[in-house]
């Protein structure tokens, strides 16, 4: 017992002690707020874009089309008048990346509701979107004034609708915005999946160093290889949940700051209409349970891979069917907050080498009892306890051999006898 | 009298079609340092491994300190190994390593610590305790090694290729380290292919090759029974009729002469007294007449044959 303590000590010390570790646990949740705040920007489609409104109507459309996009972020406008060379000349200005585009509002808008836009770039979905919703509104009001309807009872009945999302947790509707639920479960699977495969990662390179630098040989005449792999996992895994913890502190300390941090940033928590979510008790023990299974099976199958490999390189061949196993979960994620009750979800949840990260990531989406996490659970440790048996077999033999790669029939030959 | 540190009754390892130690049985008493000596490819390391439990006989016991059904690993608190492929953690600090491995023996944490400083004063390295494995000189890391086989003071030690890689400086410390552990009553056994070293050190010998045991026993035994009698002549001019003399088939089995000088292995029953007489009858004149042990060198070459004096078969000892 003493000595799966100090092969413990010795796999946690000597991760911790690295610059590499601090280096992670210090910058991994501003790399991590990074990389999500720079997906919102993509999103929000980046910059004011200049554009110019070729009015042909009659009724100076064009000039109030210019009013409502003043009062949008997306674009600042300036109407011209339509005539027979405005539209070459205003092509030859985007050409020239003094303008970003332009609208051409013809004669018949009212009537047809058809308008053009031509710009450099037409992919981004937010331009489109506030193109689509003002020229709307604007027909609306054109055909509703040319029946006779007052404009400022157009106005007046003009009102923005805001959708109020809840989500129903145990029969209680919580006030939650899809944005926060969809921003939580992408946070965890995110995790969990960087987490599940940077630890595994590491102990499949750990057994590969015992096996190239020999030492493992001088180990397994002193304990045996399931207790050597056994330390290894826990030192590795207590690695991973120190980083853990260090992100949860800093990210309290960070969210406590985060209206000082916002108003130097020249925004208010109001305005920037994020809210983060919140994190109950019983997500954060579904996910730190499963993050301890996804774990554990994954480690064991790399270490299976780094016993039966004999350099960094055969190594990093060797692990690609594993990680294959474990990207599928992470590409699922978009589908499974989605719809977190599909036949597609269900399966991920149920299927243990998707579990680890597709269950969690449908608890905080969707609404579902213990016993579904219960069974999902049941069956990953079953899976476990199977897949370590085997890869244990493997990695008895696997870390005395040297040179040539086993074939599978040797693999398989390794399991029955080992 | 104690028993056998080590005992190992007719063990056969197979990999692959190829059986790389086929029952093979020997006795290293208590308190001796025994060598297992082969070319390479003998099965010396393979023996050593299952001795260890690091790999498992597919025949044959392994018994230890006289102890029936314990494995090596069980009773590794009393072995130390220095394995023939040497490696240390690169990036943990000397200190560190030196610690893990002893409790990896079951030493004591805090007791570890104390007796890795012992033993770096010792042997000079007291600087770099705090230095990273890979900061060291190989001569410095094998000296690590050597103190990590040492440091839970193990009344078995399994050397196997001790002396290889090491410059004659560091040799010379092994060695008398080993003989001192001897004196303290420790039981040494080490694999080498470099004879010379095992005939300063050894009590006892077993010769291997191709898996199998050729000879085993005391080394003044295995001299007697396999050396036969030999004989160094050196004339001072005159060799009178010492070419007929030697060509004597019931006299001589070997000879090799270069003119004023002869190496002789006499033939079963021969008496050397008789050699003396019929050279100094025929009128050669001498300046040395030696009776002669023969070399373990040469018992070696001539038991395992000519494969084994060949480069690639013993590269380290042809040097």
């Amino acid at each position: 017992m003493n000595k799966i303590l100090a092969i413990i000590r010795r796999e946690f010390m000597e991760r911790v002690r690295r610059p590499v570790f601090w280096v992670m646990a210090l910058l991994g949740p501003l790399l991590l707020g990074g990389l999500i705040g720079y997906q919102v920007l993509l999103a929000k489609g980046g910059k004011v874009k200049s554009i110019a409104v070729v009015d042909g109507t009659s009724n100076g459309l064009g000039q109030r089309l210019v009013d409502m996009f003043a009062k949008g972020e997306t674009f600042r406008a300036v109407s011209v008048p339509m005539s027979s060379k405005v539209v070459d000349s205003l092509r030859n200005e985007v050409s020239q990346q003094r303008l970003d585009g332009f609208v051409v509002l013809p004669v018949t808008l009212a009537q047809d509701g058809k308008a053009e836009y031509e710009a450099s770039n037409v992919s981004s979905l937010n331009a489109t979107e506030a193109l689509e919703g003002n020229l709307g509104r604007l027909v609306v009001l054109a055909r509703l004034e040319a029946s006779g309807v007052d404009p400022h009872l157009v106005d007046a009945a003009q009102i923005r609708v805001q959708l109020e999302t809840k989500k129903i947790v145990g029969g209680e509707a919580r006030s939650e915005s899809s944005g926060q639920s969809f921003f939580l479960a992408y946070m965890m699977a995110l995790l969990l999946f960087i987490t599940i495969l940077t630890y595994g990662v590491n102990v499949m390179s750990s057994v590969l160093e015992e096996k190239t630098n020999r030492v493992v040989e001088v180990l397994v005449s002193s304990v045996t290889p399931f207790q050597l792999l056994l330390g290894k996992v826990i030192g590795v895994g207590g690695v991973s949940f120190f980083q853990f913890f260090i992100w949860g502190v800093t990210g309290r300390f960070l969210l406590r700051q985060r209206a000082a941090l916002m108003a130097r940033a020249g925004t208010t928590a109001a305005s920037s209409g994020f809210q983060l979510p919140h994190v109950s008790i019983d997500a954060l023990v579904i996910f730190l349970s499963f993050f301890v299974g996804g774990f554990l099976l994954y480690s064991a199958l790399f270490a299976a891979v780094g016993s039966m490999s004999s350099n960094e390189q055969e190594a990093r061949q060797t692990q690609q069917p594993v990680v294959y196993l474990l990207m599928i979960s992470y590409l699922s994620i978009l589908g499974l907050t989605n719809d977190p009750n599909s036949t597609l979800s269900v399966v991920l949840s149920l299927f243990p080498f998707t579990s680890p990260i597709a269950m969690p990531v449908r608890w905080s989406a969707g609404n579902l009892s213990a016993l579904d996490a219960g069974i999902s659970l049941a069956i990953l440790v079953a899976t476990i306890l199977g897949v370590t048996w085997v890869a244990a077999r493997i990695y008895r033999v696997g870390i005395l051999m040297t040179g040539k790669r086993p074939s599978p029939k040797e693999l398989l030959k390794w399991i029955r006898t080992a | 009298m104690a028993a056998p540190a080590v005992q190992l009754d007719r063990i056969t390892k197979r990999f692959a079609g190829h059986v790389a130690v086929d029952s093979l049985s020997l006795q290293v008493p208590s308190g001796s340092i025994f060598g297992l000596l082969g070319p390479n490819g003998a099965g010396k390391s393979t023996s050593i491994r299952m001795l260890m439990h690091i790999h498992i006989p597919d025949e044959g016991t392994v018994r230890l300190f006289g102890e029936d059904g314990k494995t090596g690993r069980e009773q590794s608190s009393r072995i130390g190994y220095l394995p023939e492929e040497r490696g240390l953690y690169p990036k943990m600090r000397v200190l560190d390593v030196l610690i893990f491995l002893a409790e990896m023996k079951g030493v004591d944490r805090r007791k570890a610590r104390t007796l890795a400083l012992q033993w770096l004063e010792r042997l000079g390295l007291a600087d770099w305790k705090m230095r990273k494995v890979n900061e060291l000189s190989k001569g410095m890391q094998q000296k690590v090694q050597v103190i990590s086989t040492l440091l839970h003071e193990p009344d078995l030690l399994v050397l196997d290729e001790p002396f290889s890689g090491l410059d004659p400086v560091n040799a010379q410390v092994l060695k008398d380290t080993v003989l001192d552990l001897r004196n303290k009553g420790k039981t040494i056994l080490l694999s080498t292919h470099i004879m010379e070293q095992a005939e300063q050190l050894c009590d006892g010998v077993c010769i291997i090759a191709r898996g199998k045991k050729l000879v085993d026993g005391p080394l003044a035994e295995v001299k007697r029974t396999h050396g036969g009698k030999h004989v160094h002549v050196t004339f001072d001019g005159a060799s009178g009729d010492a070419e007929r003399l030697f060509s004597d088939p019931r006299l001589v089995k070997k000879k090799e002469s270069t003119g004023q000088y002869a190496e002789l292995e006499l033939a079963q029953g021969a008496d050397a007294q008789d050699i003396l007489k019929g050279l100094v009858t025929s009128g050669a004149r001498l300046a040395k007449f030696e009776l002669a042990e023969p070399s373990l060198n040469k018992i070696f070459v001539d038991l395992v044959g000519p494969e084994a004096a060949t480069p690639h078969a013993v590269p380290e000892g042809a040097r």
